[in-house]
């Protein structure tokens, strides 16, 4: 899941350039949306996560619009603003059961929802592969993300390109955040609308390296290995926060293309790595 | 008549950038335009090109109004450009730079693919095709521009100082290529300090000052004309000529 979610949020941060801090709420609204067809309107489960994914993209159409326009840290705070936005909102709401949440009828059955969650991450990084390692429309991604006006100059229609790349990086979450709701069962604000699933899928696909395939699969597994790990040694806590925090300092500083970079470049063996340090750092 | 711009203005705050131009450019010439800095050489581009909004005026291509249209639209119509800072993608390689510009047409890779490896060969970089553009020289960047431009097959091209920066011998292999470019039926457009560059090239010479068009001829009159001698080419370019 946390590796589908990475990558979702990779198409538009990583492809595009556009840092968006406010994914988590897509993952919420599908998590909502599944709930409320299946509950209210008496859908079946897989046409809840397709209205999911649709009410998702729509919703990341519709913000796009005026916001894809800012750049840098002003589209990262309009994001992060509607995130917040979509939590208070769930939380008022009587349809979302406001902030006691929302219970889901049960399904008890591990082994579907695993398959079911290795299938849609599978078909997220097929469908990147396709439409954005292989397709004109990735190649237009990039260039907005190095230089738009030259891009929009060579007659790349910026705009609509950008706004079909956030709605396609809201879809994916959309769908997840569905399955995510039928598995726990139970849903409140707090645990799918949080700052905190937001945070995990920038850290993940920094980590692992944005703009690349393998990067948030990569990132999202050691994420998630060094999570439970410090999970086990210290038990329930936000220490780990402070960590992952740390972590993508680090990042950030010294391997800018993340993990995969590392891999790519000469410079995995550890004397050459503490070299580059060392080169970087003014001691 | 190609293009053409009526009374076209555009102000930065107080600063009257482009006052009132009035421009037409035939098919199949060359104009350039020369000016001192910040005369609105560039403005000018970027208002034909759509880039920025202008505050009046028009600009007419092929007999169309395209004052108000999105440059990617504009670009679709037939007007490339360079910049005259070179704007490459530069995480892509020097193929995937020119590629980008060939979507323009098809969105086919393989044609794509097959119509960029044409440009990159008509300026002469299909060696460095498979070359990040991060390591590439100002020369080739410079190509790079012009590849990107002429890839999306455009009818009219402008070139915002693509001789900056060079040598003298890069210089004349530019003004080569540029010459081909119009022997093959291509509009261009060239705003250009390298007075040599102009004489060479150009049918026509326009000459801006704060924004205004203070003279318009053939190059030999331009050269000789009092108004651009004072506010442009100074004296000692008279003396020497």
């Amino acid at each position: 899941m946390w590796a589908g979610l990475a990558q979702s949020w990779n198409i538009i941060g990583g492809y595009t350039g556009y840092l968006s801090f406010g994914h988590g709420a897509f993952f919420g609204v599908g998590a909502y949306i599944t709930g409320i067809t299946m509950l209210h309107l008496g859908l079946p489960f897989g046409l809840g996560l397709l209205i999911s994914g649709m009410a998702a993209a729509l919703m990341a159409v519709i913000i796009g619009y005026p916001t894809l326009r800012l750049r840098g840290a002003y589209f990262a705070i309009a994001t992060w603003a509607f995130g917040e936005m979509i939590r208070q909102i769930a939380t008022i709401l009587e349809i979302t059961g406001g902030a006691f949440g929302m219970q889901l009828p049960a399904y008890l059955n591990l082994p579907f929802f695993y398959y079911l969650f290795l299938l849609m991450t599978g078909l997220i990084y097929l469908t990147i592969y396709l439409l954005l390692e292989r397709s004109p429309f990735g190649y237009k991604l990039l260039a907005i993300r190095e230089h738009e006006e030259a891009a929009e100059m060579v007659g790349v229609d910026t705009v609509m390109i950008k706004i079909k790349a956030f709605g396609l990086s809201a879809f994916f979450p959309g769908v997840l955040g569905g399955i995510y709701a039928y598995w726990v069962t139970y849903i409140h604000p707090d645990s799918v609308l949080g700052a905190v699933i937001t945070d995990f899928m920038v850290v993940m696909a920094f980590l692992g390296g944005i703009g690349s395939l393998w990067g948030p699969f990569l990132g999202a597994g050691v994420v998630q290995l060094v999570n439970r790990y410090l999970w086990l040694v210290w038990g329930e806590g936000t220490f780990y926060l402070i960590v992952i925090g740390a972590a993508i300092c680090a990042v950030v500083l010294f391997i800018p293309s993340g993990i995969i970079g590392l891999l790519e470049s000469q410079i995995f063996q550890p004397r050459t790595a503490w070299k580059e340090i060392r080169k970087k750092v003014k001691w | 008549m190609l293009l053409e711009s009526r009374d076209l203005t555009k102000a930065f705050g107080g600063l009257v950038a482009v006052n009132q131009l009035s421009m037409t450019v035939e098919k199949g010439t060359v104009l350039g335009i020369i000016g001192p800095n910040g005369s609105g050489k560039t403005t000018f581009f970027n208002l034909i090109t759509g880039m920025i909004p202008s505050d009046s005026g028009k600009v007419i291509f092929n007999g169309e109004d395209i004052t108000k249209l999105r440059p990617h639209r504009i670009a679709r119509l037939g007007v490339g450009r360079t910049f005259q800072i070179p704007a490459p993608f530069s995480k892509m390689t020097v193929l995937e730079n020119v590629m980008v510009s060939s979507f323009i047409h098809t969105s086919s890779m393989k044609i794509a693919k097959k119509k960029a490896w044409e440009v990159l060969e008509k300026v002469g970089l299909d060696e460095k095709a498979d070359f990040q553009v991060l390591n590439v020289t100002l020369e080739d960047r410079k190509r790079l521009e012009l590849a990107k431009a002429l890839a999306i097959e455009p009818s009219l091209l402008l070139l915002d100082e693509v001789m900056s920066g060079l040598t003298p011998v890069e210089v004349k292999s530019a003004i080569h290529l540029i010459r081909q470019m119009h022997r093959q039926g291509l509009t261009i457009i060239i705003v250009e300090h390298v007075m040599d560059v102009i004489l060479s090239l150009c049918d026509r010479v326009a000459v801006l000052d704060y924004g205004r068009k203070i003279a318009e001829g053939t190059p030999q009159q331009i050269v000789n004309h009092p108004e651009v001698i004072r506010a442009y080419l100074g004296e000692r370019y008279r003396a020497r000529s």
